[in-house]
């Protein structure tokens, strides 16, 4: 993209992003802009293996639940705080993923995609059986200590808008290095032809491995945040499966392997479900599942690279742009 | 002049099919091997071998000493050892400059260094107007010239050519052959899968013909031409005369 | 003791017997399409509604519904696949995954909102019969469900092997390029598979409502079945689909008696998780292609 107006564009932006909770107060919009975060956050993580390397999984669900259960066990068992046991949920999720990895990439393909839903199901019908690990099906709360800060639970929820916000920051900007590095590269590569990747050098099945830890650590610091922010976590919320597809949907909505792409394809999608819910009161089951479906079916249809493609395709029009990074215009 | 490339006893079935036989052949350094034979005669499949794509059921590869066999594709180019397909496989999403840079990322992980080392391999094929260009927009024919701008980012001291110079007019393969002479003059050792006669007799002083999955002849171009095994592999018994009565056929 | 096994088995069987119709279709549709129908389950939820509707309000019997679920379901399958699916045809397997998916999710979802989440129901005058032989406990309703299913295999696997559209077909699915320069029809073997491998789908669900609820989750279950039952019976091999599904009816009903009452899904992941762990060959695990 031309720097010229890209820079300020972005500051703006950032601003706008930063002063929000500020100027809105609104308990209801509040928890849209953190519901949006939330899924960009978690659509960057899908979105560094399944939107780069084109490994598309739809069991991310699985980390998401291992952070959330791995930080409110330390929590409510041992009285540890969630920040640190944010960090450890997103290591006991990296450690997951060697196993589900070593598992799953033996397949390629839709048969890859299977068997990720497949270890997600698995892992939630875990923590369905087992309750002495974890409170079985009924879940728990976690105590609500009012303001406090260091067990990450506020008073106002600007600040969870903040937490995530940060989280949000922090997805982006490895994404960012990552794609403008040789991973980046190599990420690429590995999706498009992952034999021609190996011909020349990738060691497809290392790189595979390690942005897999990468993206199922930051998923897991999701889960986190999500219990901290409900108050509450059961296998069924924790693990389910429509927060794998959420992840993966927003990527492809928004523009699978693109920086923003997650970003773009969260703000469209949960506004849209956000309109749905106030046009028909609470959520009338299936309907916004239904919507997501038929976006999805549109993207595919008409547009597979995305909104960012949209973008893309009429940012090529422009004369003088020079192409940045590993890829052209898709 | 050490032994660049060393097969030997290389064998691999598929099921029922015998597809390569205890193949063994060596090629020097610096050499430039001619792998020819009838369609089905086992030449790629011996590339895969040699790349670690498929598994040797028996025999060994080695690499200027080094033994190669059940090493992982990334490891053999690793060692110096890269390849093209016969059918191009290029990154369509990335450009001519990205394909190439992915390539030089493995001798060195630095973007700017990479990029340098990739625009030099894109000069050396010809492709250096269309750097910025999608892989997937370009020619069938300059994306071969991709793929080999991307072998040789890797820095390779032996390549593997694998039908580059298929469905290319005359002048083209002139060309080509061009630029496989400047390969060899850079001091690569080159083993080449060919069927355009012209440029095999153009390139390589050394040839392997294969039928079958089993070598039949090796020997310099003069040897192979009369060979009355290559004569019969390639056009069947009927065409078998005496040495020295009939002309070399292109 | 033996007993008791032997009427696992049965049971097994004769369940196993629907799992084979659709994993019939999903390894039909891998074989020759080349793609993974994500929402095969939908199907056999779709079929299941029809001939709920069909007995609740005109009194026809599920088995009757057959006549009429599995040609509509043969020309939806056709429709879908040339107005959708020969869109995403290509090399990419992205747009394929997630096409069928959506659709999975839509059907779902749609089902959701037009039928609510309330189990159906079909009570037949033979739901409750059962077979009384040497002791052993056969469900009419089931063994008949698993009669026709075989019927309707054998008749598939006749078509394949016999008739020059089944050739066509099986031709399409060693070698598109080839079979096109044949004069294979490519859109047109492939609209065919698909509507059949609906249409299987279709008659699973008439089979089940005789003994089995609908509702619209009901086709993830069956569609788990058959995922693991094609990978186990190798990807587009339809008897190798029927012998795995057989197979898989019979472990789950062994797990159900022998382990636990929910532990038939227990039971399903250790296949698969041990076929991904020992055997994934045929399954794009092996290098080239």
């Amino acid at each position: 993209m031309a720097v010229r107006w890209t820079i300020p564009a972005l500051l703006l932006l950032s601003a706008i992003v930063l002063v929000l909770p500020q100027l809105v107060h609104n308990a209801f919009a509040l928890d849209i802009f953190i519901r949006i975060l939330l899924f960009s956050f978690i659509g960057v993580a899908w979105n560094l293996m399944g939107g780069y390397a084109r490994q598309l999984s739809l069991g991310h669900a699985a980390y998401f639940g291992l952070g959330a259960y791995t930080s409110t066990i330390m929590q409510v068992d041992f009285s540890i705080s969630p920040w640190i046991g944010m960090i450890a949920g997103g290591i006991v999720a990296m450690l997951a993923s060697l196993p589900i990895g070593w598992l799953c990439f033996r397949l390629r393909g839709p048969y890859f995609t299977i068997a990720t839903i497949a270890t997600a199901q698995a892992l939630m019908l875990v923590f369905l059986k087992f309750r002495d690990i974890a409170w079985g099906a009924e879940g728990t709360t976690i105590p609500n200590l009012g303001s406090s800060p260091l067990m990450m639970q506020f008073e106002t929820k600007a600040s969870y808008y903040y937490v995530v916000l940060g989280l949000l920051a922090i997805g982006l900007s490895i994404t960012y290095r990552i794609e403008k590095s040789w991973m980046g590269y190599y990420l690429v590569a590995i999706g498009e032809d992952e034999d021609a990747a190996e011909a020349i050098g990738v060691n497809a099945p290392r790189i595979k491995r390690d942005i897999y830890m990468i993206s199922a650590f930051l998923t897991a610091l999701a889960g986190t945040f999500y219990v901290q922010y409900i108050y509450f976590i059961d296998p069924a919320t924790a693990f389910s499966f429509n927060i794998s597809i959420e992840a993966a949907l927003v990527s492809i909505v928004g523009g699978i392997g693109t920086l923003w792409g997650p970003v773009i394809g969260t703000v469209l999608l949960e506004t849209t479900s956000a309109l749905l819910q106030s046009w028909l009161g609470s959520t009338t089951g299936g309907v916004q599942l239904t919507v997501y479906a038929m976006i999805l079916m549109a993207v595919i249809l008409w547009r597979p690279t995305g909104l960012m493609g949209l973008v893309s395709e009429a940012w090529q029009r422009y004369p003088g742009r020079k192409p940045a990074g590993a890829r052209a215009a898709p | 002049m050490t032994d660049a490339l060393v097969v030997s006893g290389l064998s691999k079935r598929f099921g029922g099919l015998r597809a390569v036989q205890d193949l063994s052949f060596t090629v020097r350094e610096n050499e430039t091997l001619a792998l020819i034979g009838p369609n089905g005669a086992g030449k790629t499949t011996s590339f895969h071998l040699i790349t670690g794509f498929h598994r040797a059921d028996t025999g060994s590869v080695s690499a200027f000493g080094r033994e190669i066999v059940g090493l992982r594709p990334h490891d053999v180019c690793a060692l110096g050892l890269a390849r093209t397909f016969q059918v191009a496989k290029p990154f369509g999403a990335m450009t001519v400059l990205g394909n190439v840079m992915t390539g030089a990322f493995l001798r060195d992980r630095h973007v700017g260094i990479a990029r340098d080392k990739a625009r030099e391999a894109i000069a050396f094929v010809g492709l250096s107007r269309h750097e910025a260009t999608a892989a997937k927009d370009l020619t069938t024919i300059d994306q071969r010239r991709l793929e080999m701008a991307r072998a040789l980012a890797t820095e390779p001291r032996i390549l593997l050519l694998d039908e580059v110079m298929a469905g290319l007019n005359p002048a083209e393969i002139d060309q080509a052959v061009a630029l496989v002479g400047k390969l060899s003059a850079r001091g690569l050792t080159i083993v080449i899968v060919e069927h355009v006669m012209r440029a095999i007799m153009a390139v390589a002083r050394h040839i392997v013909v294969l039928d079958h999955g089993q070598k039949i002849a090796e020997g310099s171009p003069r040897e192979i031409v009369e060979n009355p095994e290559v004569i019969r592999a390639y056009l069947g018994s009927g065409y078998v005369h005496a040495p020295g009565t009939g002309d070399a056929h292109a | 003791m033996l007993e008791t096994v032997a009427q696992a088995v049965i049971n097994g069987l004769l369940i196993g017997g629907i799992y084979a119709l659709v994993s019939i279709g999903v390894t039909l549709i891998f074989g020759v399409v080349k793609i993974v129908n994500f929402a095969q389950g939908e199907f056999v939820m779709i079929g299941m509604y029809i001939t709920y509707f069909l007995f609740s309000t005109l009194g026809i019997d599920p088995l009757l519904s057959l006549l009429v679920s599995m040609p509509v379901l043969f020309v939806a399958g056709a429709l879908i696949q040339h107005v959708l699916i020969r869109r995403v045809l290509g090399p990419n397997d992205m747009p394929q995954i997630f096409l069928t998916f959506a659709l999975s999710l839509l059907l779902l979802n749609l089902s959701l909102l037009l039928f609510s989440a309330n189990y159906r129901t079909v009570h037949t005058f033979y739901s409750d019969e059962a077979i009384h032989l040497g002791g052993l406990y056969i469900p009419v309703a089931k063994l008949i469900a698993f009669v026709v299913a075989m019927v309707l295999s054998g008749a598939l696997w006749v078509f394949l092997r016999t008739t020059d559209l089944g050739k066509a077909m099986r031709a399409a699915a060693q070698n598109r390029d080839v079979a096109t320069l044949m004069g294979i029809n490519p859109d047109l073997v492939f609209a065919v598979a698909f509507g059949a491998a609906l249409a299987l789908a279709g008659a699973a669900g008439s089979l089940l409502m005789p003994f089995y609820s609908a509702y619209p989750l009901v086709g993830q279950v069956f569609v788990l079945m058959a995922f693991v039952a094609v990978v186990l019976g190798t990807l587009g091999n339809v008897i190798g689909a029927l012998i795995a599904s057989l197979m898989m009816g019979v472990a789950e009903s062994l797990g159900i008696q022998f382990v636990g009452a929910d532990s038939g899904l227990i039971v399903v992941f250790a296949m698969l998780l041990l076929t991904l762990a020992f055997k994934p060959t045929g399954l794009g695990g092996g290098r080239m292609r």
